[in-house]
């Protein structure tokens, strides 16, 4: 069964076309990366999912139901932005009333549950409005966690985190994919991080759906490069584009020759034409690369 | 990772969810500060007209705006066009500070991202509507309570007549309690509509709440007893002379609008964006 089925899915507002037709497959049990550029429409496509906005045409299936169920809407967790949360409440208290909301019956022993889940135990009598960026985002997502939900939609978690944040976030993040055995789609632009834990992608552009892949077929499709460093970078370069059909010279100082696996042809070739090469290795292009590829292959067309 | 599972999920009842959301709701009205301020307000006022309004004017003479203490309640008799501001400064001001409470209590909703969180949950538009109005109304119906303290403690101090017919006395208070569950639905509907804009809730619901529609359409119409169809129509004949007949007509009233305004509320929520 998907989790979270979309089709045809348009939004409008006023002259802005949202969201244009978009498809969506989320499997379950899927960590789906939800990857796209400011204003490709992901928010606006999670606040529909999350019932937050009316869409203008098209279909939304949750668990192959409408996605306006109470009774399905109980069993998601939302952390669109930041945590509808009040200032002058201490985090503790604030937990209580998302539960009060939820009717979750032994709400203390819940809310304690996803606190230490999301690493902040320590700081539940804190006013919410004396909280940090990154701890009011774990509070967000200790929300999403109550009544052990099966599906989490998490916009953004990641952005505006500084590292220590960015790593309490991912092993919060990797805790809850382990231990609460739900299905996650979650948007960032921090695609490095999301890499670690997606099991599926999908990625959007100017609100459409333009490709949507499990990471095995990412890594798949992500191109093999051989990087090298010589000392004549220029003319290593004429050399290697008189020969190989993609050459980039990076701003970290190595040269790419896409496409290739195998690094002792170049080194032969080079050989022969009297460059003595420093650092050889061959890699694939990450997720990173790739979006960007793509969306600068979209953008041609 | 896909392995199959059976999924099952419970259908929570309209009792649990508006169980839920009204223990939420009470609870931030009383942990909300403005609540007690509008309480003491609501003492206030009516001690401070009743108790102000025997000293004499600038000539020495005394002029009293009200017969006896009871009229800082209710007029005598249903007067939904004033002469005197004797006839209009009565528990129907209590609507007043009520719509404002409801414009900060939401508005306050709003401003915090509560409304998102809420309405992310199995939460229906609703159950908000109706969440809001039973605590508006409960807020609204407490302040009446304040105001008459205030009232017979000014009259007490003052003394001031305080003969009244006790039975009419307290279908007039029965039925400006009664017309709380109306205003807070009101109140709760107009938020919904300009959730974006914080001053014209407040200034909708001052404007409203003093009754100028009505008072206006009753310097047109006079004294006519259709009035009673509205709000403040109501409220107005909620009065020292009423039987209960009077509050029969307010429990009508107050519900009918009350249900309209709920409806109307929740079919603009859910069409409208939660932001």
């Amino acid at each position: 069964m998907n989790a979270i089925e979309i089709k045809d899915l348009t939004k409008r507002f006023g002259s802005k076309q949202a969201v244009k037709g978009l498809n969506m497959t989320v499997p379950e049990g899927a960590i789906y990366g939800f990857i796209g550029e400011n204003g490709s429409g992901k928010s606006t496509t999670e606040k529909i999912l999350c019932g937050l906005l009316p869409f203008d045409s098209g279909s939304v299936r949750l668990y192959g139901k409408d996605y306006t169920d109470p009774d399905l809407r109980a069993k998601i967790g939302v952390l669109i932005e930041t945590p509808g949360c009040f200032p002058n409440i201490s985090v503790w208290n604030n937990m209580m009333i998302q539960a009060a909301n939820l009717g979750i019956a032994d709400a203390e022993a819940e809310v304690a549950k996803v606190l230490k889940t999301v690493r902040m135990e320590g700081a539940a009598s804190n006013k919410f409005k004396n909280c940090s960026l990154g701890m009011k985002q774990r509070i967000g997502i200790a929300m999403a966690l109550l009544g052990n939900p099966r599906l989490l939609v998490l916009d953004e978690p990641i952005n505006g985190l500084d590292a220590d944040g960015m790593r309490i976030m991912r092993e919060v993040l990797t805790d809850i994919t382990k231990n609460y055995k739900c299905t996650v789609l979650i948007s960032s632009h921090i695609l490095t991080e999301l890499e670690k834990i997606a099991t599926h992608y999908g990625i959007i552009k100017g609100g459409e759906m333009i490709g949507e892949m499990t990471a095995a077929e990412l890594d798949a499709n992500c191109r093999t490069f051989v990087a090298l460093k010589v000392a004549d970078m220029n003319r290593t370069k004429l050399l290697l584009c008189s020969k190989y059909s993609r050459v980039e010279e990076n701003d970290d100082g190595y040269i790419r020759i896409y496409d290739l696996t195998e690094p002792e042809e170049i080194v032969t070739f080079l050989y022969n034409n009297g460059v003595i090469i420093q650092e050889i290795e061959s890699s694939k292009i990450g997720l990173e690369e790739y979006y960007i590829d793509l969306i600068n292959e979209r953008s041609v067309q | 990772m896909t392995e199959a599972r059976t999924l099952t999920f419970e259908t929570p009842s309209f009792y649990k969810r508006l169980k839920g959301m009204l223990g939420v709701d009470f609870y931030r009205l009383f942990h909300t500060p403005m609540y007690y301020i509008f309480l003491a307000i609501a003492a206030i006022i009516p001690a401070m007209v009743l108790g102000s309004e025997g000293q004499p004017n600038a000539q020495g003479e005394v002029v009293r705006m009200y017969r006896n203490t009871w009229n800082i309640i209710a007029a005598d008799t249903p007067l939904y066009i004033i002469n005197n501001i004797g006839e209009y400064a009565n528990m129907n001001m209590v609507f007043i500070f009520g719509g404002i409470m409801v414009s900060i209590f939401i508005g306050h909703d709003y401003k915090s991202g509560y409304v998102k969180q809420l309405f992310t949950t199995h939460a229906l538009k609703c159950d908000y509507m109706l969440s809001k109005s039973i605590v508006g109304a409960f807020s609204m119906a407490c302040m009446c309570v304040t105001y008459l303290l205030g009232g017979a403690f000014a009259g007490i101090m003052s003394g001031v007549d305080m003969s009244v017919n006790a039975g009419s006395l307290m279908i007039a208070i029965l039925g400006k309690m009664v017309m709380s569950v109306g205003w807070a639905s009101l109140y709760t509907m107009l938020n919904v509509i300009f959730r974006r804009y914080f001053g014209i809730c407040i200034t909708l619901s001052f404007v409203i709440g003093t009754g100028i529609p009505i008072i206006g359409a009753a310097a047109l119409i006079g004294n006519n007893f259709a009035l009673n169809i509205f709000l403040y129509g109501s409220s107005v004949n909620a009065c020292l002379s009423s039987n209960i007949g009077a509050l029969l007509i307010c429990i009508i009233v107050s519900c009918v609008w009350a249900v309209v305004y709920n409806i109307v509320g929740s079919v603009i929520l859910s069409r409208c964006d939660v932001y």
